[in-house]
């Protein structure tokens, strides 16, 4: 009863606590068996890696859980970064206006896959599929397929700036993981998320509206994609046409890894967020072990393999 | 006398984490015998005949079968079929996307001379089954387009498609049909036994097994209690055995005074499904409603919650008429439907009961789209004491609960909401008589609260034992309403001609 108890309400649930130390052994390795692990800079760098995917996997859970699935939210980074720098440093705007833009554009790219989705019954991943490349070639088409530099100083400076040694992209991650936990614990937002990856039907017959869920879900995800891509413009001080490139299926990896299940009502923000720093770690750890990247990259697939693997074993174990 | 046994197990036990499913379980069953096999939900029913098909692998024990004179002890599903045991499932298994021909000859489809599908010889043959079936479908039609109760038979006639057939096992076969294909499937039966082919028969409705089966094996909590010759048991023994407790007659529930007008429905239309249904309900009636399957009665009723289309027609609630665009207004508007198939469309199976039991009402606990943690956990635990829901506790996933169980948590969640007009869609479709009679007390209690209740239900006994009212349909129109008085005068089989619309 008592571990029951644990196990539904506790913050680490099963997969979350498995993560965990699987970080920390990664973590103490990395730190014992190599030089430049440990040290401020890295540490540092391994954190604003982090920060944009971690941003952009908590949308990609939250679609996750409703069952659906967003291939665009890659293409959605890059064209909010594409509309922050142009807006800085070709259309004359503010930062703030530059970065209320760049939030607009991305909100509608989502609220436009809800549309197509909800609207004509297309499937998410059909639906996101096509937005994203439509998004990738107005990106090019925006940008003449060019780098955009010139933006406002400040705002570059942001990105490598910190509040008590944290990364201030970090800070805005953990915002977005804390209010993102708060939605799916204790709205009907969330609750609705949930009942909508269970089955449309039964949400429709429990008096959810599916058209607001949808709208909703997609909407939120693509303000997410929006702030990642702004991070992403500070970071890199500029828009190169390929940014966010292959951001989704990190993003939905790190779901996975996290706990959740494509065929909807799984799935946690915490999961989410210690699945980003798992592939992260990774990879950083592999470069400081002077690991080939290539198997890096191997041992990621891997890794999402047994993730899933793992889920349908205990899956198996209840029934 | 042994060398008539056909299927022999021998001490099958299988447990799951927690649960002894089945200890020691022995039984033969002798060549053309019809063999009920009755237990509770939970029982272990539905894991021993999947330890007989080698769909669950038993932990000790074993199956033999007796093909030609020789024992076989079938290792897969594979071998099982190939010594011509066969098994229809409770929940309807067919690929939904294909078509009835194509589900018939799955896994064998026949290719001509050139190498591609023979659709000539499949139509041709699956069209012999369907009318063999008197099931009026097309081959070609695609399963998810059929209504369930199509489907089922599609199922069932499946088996017939096999070349050796010794051993049928029928789970719930009846469970989603209408009387009449319920007699084609007896009549398939009867055929089956003179061919000397064995049937495991698995249903609640006792009065089915009474009527087809020659011997009964009661399961309960996983032991086996006894076997008998149906002819030397009656109902009452039956039920004593499987619940080990006496139940009194299950239909004598206390009617409560019938109050104010709640509901009335004014030529209610929608094209191809239903026309002309009018009909009141009125708090504290309990009112019943019985048709074919496919008469449109839970069309009827979808439309009203407005979830369904409904062309024309006027709904009144209290006097005042509504319009009833989505589930959101028909909640609002004091209405709780419980739906036929629960798992589809009553329950969340992935998530809590907690969840499930709050699902309808969340709006009441949450204020500016925040939900008060405190009122759900409470009231989950509430009404799963009020409603009796055994679950380990609320935070437990609900498919991982038994078919009743399942069913009172879609009844808490309507509770919850404390609507006033309940409509039960085939509440006690596959779950035991225990669990039935509590859902039973549960309407009793409803309906003495003064809340109006909608009651549809296949079997008759049940609708015809509980209703106040009843309104019978057929082929999308009222072809009769009975009250109390004319209830009791009426046989089953009155109600059969009025729904087949004979009369």
């Amino acid at each position: 009863m008592n571990k029951n108890k644990l196990k539904s309400t506790g913050i680490l649930k099963g997969t979350e606590f498995s993560l965990v130390i699987i970080i920390v052994v990664i973590f103490m390795a990395a730190s014992f068996g190599t030089q430049n692990f440990f040290t401020e800079y890295n540490l540092m760098n391994i954190l604003k890696q982090c920060s944009i995917i971690g941003v952009i996997s908590v949308s990609a859970t939250f679609i996750i859980i409703t069952g659906g699935i967003d291939l665009s939210c890659g293409a959605v980074c890059g064209m909010s970064t594409l509309i922050v720098a142009m807006g800085q440093a070709k259309w004359g705007m503010s930062v703030p206006a530059s970065i209320g833009a760049a939030l607009l554009v991305s909100v509608l790219c989502g609220i436009y896959n809800a549309f197509i989705i909800h609207e004509f019954k297309v499937p998410p991943f059909i639906a996101t599929l096509g937005s994203m490349t439509i998004l990738r070639g107005l990106i090019k088409v925006i940008s003449n397929a060019s780098t955009i530099a010139g933006l406002n100083k400040k705002f570059g400076e942001f990105a490598s700036e910190s509040v008590m040694k944290i990364p201030k992209l970090a800070v805005i991650w953990v915002i977005v993981v804390v209010i993102a936990f708060f939605l799916l614990r204790y709205t009907t937002f969330g609750r609705n998320l949930y009942v909508l990856g269970s089955g449309q039907e039964v949400a429709r017959l429990s008096g959810v509206s599916i058209r607001k869920v949808t709208y909703m879900t997609y909407g939120v995800a693509g303000f997410l994609c929006g702030i990642a891509g702004i991070m992403l413009a500070a970071r890199i001080n500029s828009s190169v046409p390929t940014a966010g490139s292959g951001y989704e299926m990190n993003a939905i990896a790190a779901s996975v890894i996290g706990g959740a299940s494509l065929s909807g009502a799984k799935g946690s923000v915490w999961g989410t967020a210690l699945g980003t720093v798992l592939m992260t770690l990774i990879d950083n750890a592999g470069i400081q072990f002077g690991i080939n990247s290539f198997v890096m990259e191997i041992s990621t697939g891997v890794l999402i393999t047994i993730a899933v693997i793992v889920d349908q074993l205990k899956n198996r174990k209840t029934r | 006398m042994t060398e008539d046994i056909v299927l022999k197990i021998d001490s099958i036990s299988k447990s799951y984490p927690g649960v002894k499913a089945l200890q020691n379980i022995s039984l033969s069953i002798k060549k053309g015998e019809v063999r009920a096999l009755l237990g509770e939900n939970g029982a272990g029913k539905s894991t021993l005949i999947k330890c007989i098909m080698g769909v669950e692998k038993a932990d000790s024990g074993t199956v033999s079968i007796c093909v030609d004179g020789e024992w076989k002890v079938p290792q897969s599903v594979g071998e099982s079929k190939a010594y011509g045991m066969h098994a229809n499932y409770q929940n309807v298994n067919i690929a939904r996307e294909l078509s009835i021909a194509e589900n018939y000859f799955l896994g064998r489809i026949p290719v001509t001379r050139a190498g591609i599908v023979d659709w000539k010889l499949m139509n041709r043959e699956s069209k012999k089954i369907i009318d063999k079936f008197e099931m009026n479908v097309n081959p070609q039609d695609k399963i998810s387009e059929l209504p369930i109760a199509m489907q089922e038979m599609v199922t069932i006639s499946k088996i017939s498609v096999n070349d050796t057939i010794r051993l049928v096992i029928f789970d719930e076969p009846t469970a989603l049909l209408e009387n009449e294909k319920v007699e084609i499937l007896y009549r398939y039966i009867r055929e089956l036994k003179e061919r000397g082919v064995s049937i495991i028969y698995i249903s609640h409705r006792l009065e089915e097994l009474m009527e087809i089966c020659d011997t009964v094996t009661i399961l309960k909590d996983g032991q086996y209690v006894d076997t008998k010759n149906i002819c030397d048991v009656d109902k009452d023994m039956l039920v004593s055995m499987m619940v080990g407790r006496e139940v009194g007659d299950l239909y004598n529930i206390e009617h409560a005074e019938i109050g104010e007008r709640l509901l009335e429905v004014q030529d209610l239309a929608a094209e191809g499904m239903f026309k002309n249904v009018s009909f009141q309900l009125n708090a504290g009636e309990i009112l019943g409603f019985a048709g074919l399957v496919g008469a449109g009665r839970s069309e009827v009723m979808r439309a009203i919650f407005g979830v369904e289309r409904l062309d024309f027609g006027k709904v009144f609630i209290r006097g005042k008429e509504v319009k009833i665009k989505n589930a959101q207004d028909a909640i609002k508007n004091g209405i709780g439907f419980l739906t036929e198939d629960r798992r589809v469309d009553g329950l969340a199976l992935p998530l809590s009961v907690k969840i499930n039991t709050n699902m309808y009402s969340y709006d009441s606990i949450s204020k500016a789209g925040f939900i008060n943690i405190k009122k759900e956990k409470e009231r989950a635990e509430e009404y799963r004491a009020k409603i009796g829901v055994k679950t380990p506790g609320i935070e437990q996933c609900v498919e991982n609960l038994s078919g009743g169980n399942q069913q009172k948590v879609v009844i808490a969640k309507l509770l919850c909401r404390d609507p006033d007009i309940l409509i039960f869609d085939e509440p006690t479709v596959g779950v035991d008589v225990g669990a039935k009679q509590e859902i039973y007390k549960i309407i009793e209690m409803l309906a003495k609260q003064g809340k109006g209740i909608i009651l549809i239900s296949s079997y008759l006994p049940e609708v015809m034992g509980l209703s106040d009212r009843m309104v019978i349909m057929s082929e999308g129109k009222i072809s009769g309403v009975l009250d109390k008085d004319e209830i009791s005068m009426t046989t089953e089989e009155d109600i059969l001609r009025m729904a087949s619309s004979i009369a």
